[in-house]
């Protein structure tokens, strides 16, 4: 049986091109990404980056449980466009673009909050693709072979490996409970949900402690591993490739600084902010109201 | 749209039976795994059945789709007369009760007692009859002891049996027990199958998922084996176990005590023994008569 996970955090089984591709090329690009997604700030750069993403995820046939991640951007994005538009986080003075009221709307605030959302957008989705089409021993071999501290790699791979489980474990505690009458959504349901779900993961993780003592977890010396991951011809170029692509995006912002930032060629008119100002705060305004209401509505 | 319109089944029928079952077909979200495949059930008020199969063969899913934790792909399902499509699975917790095989999915509050008190809570009983049920439960199960204590700080055994009672304090009149015995010492298994009788004399439907064969072939009065998402038998325990050619195709083995009477006594006109006591009194009887 395929896994079935509610939530895009765990492997979607696949053969499919991106499946394929060596781990440590794909941990290539998510620092490639968040390298490129850090320093510039040229919006279509970001935006050609999440787009990239979702390229890589149809590729990969992980496109719909990446949409269930998609959600979380509409939060951030209105909280972001609102209270950039308001204050924007970039240095005095700023540019008042139109008054509502007594509220100042600045121009300035809106590219800056286009261009953090662009970073986290795109960040997000590569490494929400990553772990999707990566086998989590295979990212543990890819790690043991970048000399990552085994300890430290084994951490990684067992949160990694744990994260269905536990939502199995939700699911079925939620089930348990909905059994004897309690309402499975709403603030009532955290406790006894809650409970069982971190006394199950206590009590696994003792045993799991215990079991990897007594099969010699910690000793010294080359570890094997059942799950072997070659390095292909493409694997290298693909990840050539990415890093190229990057060196040769700064370089060029470099030697063209106005690509850099492109907040001083694109300007927003007083409509399209007051639009968007509006919009973002109706969108976060009913996020939050919603996540109150389901969070304290009568069961 | 709702189910009862798409498939056109009524939303309530007048009935004797506790559970009735038509047509009853479960596919996996994922669309790939066929979990039951036109089941068909019928169990009458007080009866006791035991649910037996291979792991996956579809027990879990069938008494799933009897609390309404599952909804049938197609089919319909009927608890006390009610279509449980129509229901949530907190309206079908007051007819229902389902005991999961681990009981740390369940325990949460501070005490046994809040743990014994939080099911009838749920489904709005009076204080007075809480306090009643609470004592009965305590007093049934042997949990005086415990009654402060937090779930977690009590034995597994123990904390099996809170599990139980915390189901039967909410007196639904049909209890699914999934896998009681599992893990347990013998004494817990003893509690368990005297529960099991008990709750049978009261007029309760028990539905016992198992893979403890002679538990059953002790307690229920009807067996029903599941194989590849369909039911291929149902019977009493004796016909079931005697079969050995469905035991065999079912990769279920049948209480080694039946096994030892089927090829002992059985040919020799004795009963197909269900229990060690049934066979010690053939052989006490065959040896008085002298026929061995």
């Amino acid at each position: 049986m395929s896994m079935h996970t509610a939530m895009p955090t765990s492997l979607i089984p696949g053969t499919s091109i991106i499946h394929r591709i060596h781990p440590v090329t794909k941990i290539l690009w998510v620092v490639v990404y968040v390298i490129l997604a850090f320093t510039t700030q040229n919006v279509i750069i970001l935006y050609g980056m999440a787009v990239f993403a979702i390229l890589m995820a149809l590729l990969g046939g992980v496109f719909r449980p990446l949409l269930k991640a998609a959600y979380l951007i509409v939060p951030i994005g209105s909280s972001l466009i609102s209270l950039q538009v308001l204050a924007p986080a970039v240095e005095q003075p700023w540019t008042p673009i139109a008054e509502v009221g007594f509220v100042t709307l600045y121009g300035d605030g809106l590219y800056f909050a286009l261009v953090l959302l662009g970073r986290i957008v795109s960040s997000m989705l590569l490494s929400l693709v990553m772990v999707m089409t990566t086998h989590p021993s295979d990212l543990f071999l890819a790690f043991s072979k970048l000399k990552i501290p085994f300890t430290f790699n084994f951490m990684l791979a067992m949160t990694l490996q744990l994260i269905p489980v536990f939502q199995r474990e939700v699911t079925l505690v939620l089930s348990a409970q909905k059994s004897r009458g309690m309402k499975g959504s709403g603030f009532s349901a955290v406790l006894p949900s809650f409970i069982p779900v971190f006394v199950g993961a206590v009590e696994r993780v003792q045993q799991l402690s215990i079991s990897l003592e007594s099969r010699g977890f910690g000793s010294s010396g080359n570890k094997t591993s059942y799950r072997q991951v070659v390095a292909r011809i493409q694997d290298w170029i693909y990840g050539v490739g990415g890093v190229t692509v990057m060196i040769g995006l700064m370089v060029y912002s470099i030697l063209q600084p106005v690509w850099w930032n492109l907040s001083d060629i694109i300007f927003f008119s007083p409509q399209t902010v007051l639009v968007a100002f509006s919009v973002s705060v109706t969108v976060f305004t009913s996020v939050i109201l919603g996540a109150l209401y389901i969070s304290f509505r009568k069961t | 749209m709702s189910r009862r319109a798409k498939h056109g089944f009524p939303a309530q029928i007048e009935t004797d039976l506790a559970i009735k079952v038509e047509g009853a077909h479960y596919v996996y979200p994922n669309g790939k795994v066929i979990a039951l495949s036109e089941v068909n059930l019928e169990v009458k008020q007080g009866e006791l059945l035991g649910v037996i199969g291979q792991n996956g063969s579809g027990k879990t899913t069938l008494t799933k789709l009897l609390n309404r934790l599952l909804q049938p792909s197609a089919g319909a399902v009927y608890v006390n007369g009610l279509l449980t499509t129509d229901r949530t699975v907190q309206e079908m917790s007051a007819h229902i009760g389902y005991v999961f095989q681990n009981p740390n999915h369940q325990l949460f509050a501070r005490t046994v007692k809040d743990e014994l008190e939080f099911g009838p809570r749920n489904i709005g009983t009076s204080e007075d009859d809480i306090a009643q049920r609470v004592a009965e439960a305590v007093d049934f199960f042997g949990l005086g002891e415990y009654i402060d204590e937090h779930p977690y700080r009590v034995s597994f055994p123990i904390r099996k049996l809170v599990g139980i009672a915390s189901v039967i304090t909410m007196k639904p009149s049909i209890i699914i027990l999934d896998e009681p015995s599992t893990g347990q010492d013998h004494q817990t298994t003893r509690v368990i199958n005297s529960l099991m009788r008990r709750l049978a004399e009261d007029g309760t439907t028990v539905i016992c998922v198992s893979h403890d064969m002679p538990l059953l072939a002790d307690v229920v009065e009807r067996v029903i084996v599941m194989r590849n998402a369909e039911i291929v038998a149902d019977a009493t325990p004796r016909e079931v176990f005697a079969d050995s050619e469905l035991m065999l195709t079912t990769n279920l083995q049948a209480p080694q005590i039946t096994n030892i009477a089927l090829k002992t006594v059985y040919p020799l006109g004795g009963p197909i023994a269900l229990t060690p006591q049934e066979l010690a009194a053939d052989i006490e009887l065959r040896l008085r008569k002298g026929k061995y």
